[in-house]
């Protein structure tokens, strides 16, 4: 079953260079402004998308290299919860 | 008018570099600072400039920091990699975008290697520098008043034989001259965004193969409750607002070197170059050629460079006379009280421009 995820960076940046990872992966992803209350530090860009293995999305943006911040999963009753790695 | 003078900014950028910069004007917004369409266009655009960048140095794309000139990314590079004081080897032929920084910073300068051509005398002259200790090493890939090609691998060899980080500086071969910043193992390439690369004035890049210190501080868009810079690349060198419209021309006109191949463009400048070479002496003036050149060359009449140089703007022809912002360079090749004409072929080089320079120089006397 696919859930929406959100995956936060600290830069636009790496962001972007996520977005491009998994578009060529065929995985499909907006670039977003990631909420203000998932980034403490405020200000920042996230990627919202679809999957039911985000593992296999983690894992693919961890060999790239590429730095995220938080991985949130929204649940049936849209309230967000933080996946802990 | 025949330009010749792609050494000190390319004149004639492709139309679509027009187009794109156009493009962005109508169409983008502040970069990297809100979520709505043409803020998300404006990261875009300058996320294209990033990737097509990371494309032709061989890095990644947030190793591509913005610059507003090459002399910009020079200045970050140099902060970093020097502390005040400090032993620091360069060619003979740098630009005071490199000389000034280090006299600034108060760096002991070792000058290696100041044969013209002689590639050699460069390799020896900066072990020998490199022996004796030093922070950091700082190196041209070409001369900008000779067209000498500097013998970059044996240099960067060497640096990283002894662990001393350098910076290159690609203000006359970017876009002309393949460069693997991951090959090489530099530290940092600075380069312009203006010249080989075909974007326009008030552009530039710093590739960044380790953590920089920031020149400007500010916004980033990122991280704005923390007063310290981001420790992340690029934002730590990108404070304030970003030139959208330039980046987005600089852009095109990488794509339009990546498909026609750096290799390509500089065959087709050296064959002017070598014509040229060939034209000027038969004149009996003093050129200063030999191996390893790219698309540059000096000459010398009988009369005052600039007198020769100006001569020739009111015959359409525009070439660069004096000492090039290089006066290291010049007392590299003896040329200091003169200082020299040169001319310089760009990426539309043809036959019409060299024929039509050495029409217009009569002799020894232009």
């Amino acid at each position: 079953m696919k859930n929406a995820y959100y995956i936060t960076f600290r830069s636009v940046t790496f962001a972007q260079r996520g977005e491009r990872v998994l578009r060529e992966a065929g995985v499909r992803c907006t670039l977003l402004r990631t909420p203000r209350w998932m980034e403490a530090q405020g200000c920042g860009y996230a990627l919202r998308l679809w999957t039911a293995d985000v593992e296999e999305i983690l894992a693919a943006l961890q060999r790239e290299q590429i730095p995220m911040r938080k991985v949130y999963r929204q649940n049936r009753d849209g309230g967000m919860e933080e996946l802990i790695r | 008018m025949i330009y010749l003078d792609s050494g000190a900014t390319s004149f004639r950028k492709p139309p679509q570099v027009l187009r794109a910069m156009e493009q962005a004007m109508k169409t983008c917004a502040s970069p990297g600072r809100g979520g709505y369409g043409p803020a998300m266009e404006a990261v875009r655009q300058v996320y294209g400039c990033r990737e097509e960048a990371a494309a032709l140095f061989d890095c990644l794309p947030e190793q591509v920091a913005l610059t507003t000139s090459c002399t910009h990314g020079l200045n970050i590079a140099i902060r970093t990699l020097v502390k005040p004081g400090a032993r620091v080897v360069i060619s003979g032929f740098e630009h005071n975008a490199v000389t000034r920084p280090l006299h600034a910073l108060g760096a002991k300068v070792t000058v290696a290697g100041r044969r013209l051509f002689d590639w050699e005398d460069t390799v020896s002259q900066f072990r020998k520098a490199l022996d004796q200790g030093a922070e950091a090493a700082v190196f041209t890939h070409v001369s900008n008043v000779f067209g000498y090609i500097l013998p970059i691998e044996e240099l960067a060899q060497l640096c990283r034989e002894r662990k001393v980080p350098f910076v290159l500086d690609g203000a006359q071969s970017a876009g002309a001259l393949p460069i693997s910043v991951k090959q090489l193992g530099a530290d940092f390439l600075a380069v312009p965004g203006h010249k080989g690369l075909l974007g326009p004035q008030g552009t530039g890049l710093l590739i960044c193969r380790r953590l920089p210190e920031p020149l400007l501080y500010g916004g980033t868009g990122s991280a704005s409750r923390d007063q310290e810079m981001p420790q992340e690349l690029p934002d730590r060198l990108e404070a304030g607002t970003l030139n959208v419209p330039g980046y987005a021309g600089l852009a095109e006109g990488i794509r339009f070197i990546r498909r026609i191949g750096p290799e390509r463009i500089l065959a087709q400048e050296h064959r002017q170059l070598e014509r040229c070479v060939e034209g000027l002496k038969k004149k009996g003036l003093r050129v200063f050629s030999g191996p390893h050149q790219a698309a540059t060359v000096s000459f010398l009449g009988e009369e005052d460079c600039e007198e020769t140089a100006q001569r020739l703007a009111e015959k359409g022809i525009a070439v660069r006379a004096g000492l090039h912002c290089a006066p290291l360079a010049h007392e590299s090749a003896g040329t200091i009280e003169t200082g020299t004409v040169r001319v310089s072929f760009g990426h539309d080089a043809h036959d019409g421009q060299t024929e039509g320079l050495l029409r217009a120089l009569k002799g020894r006397e232009a």
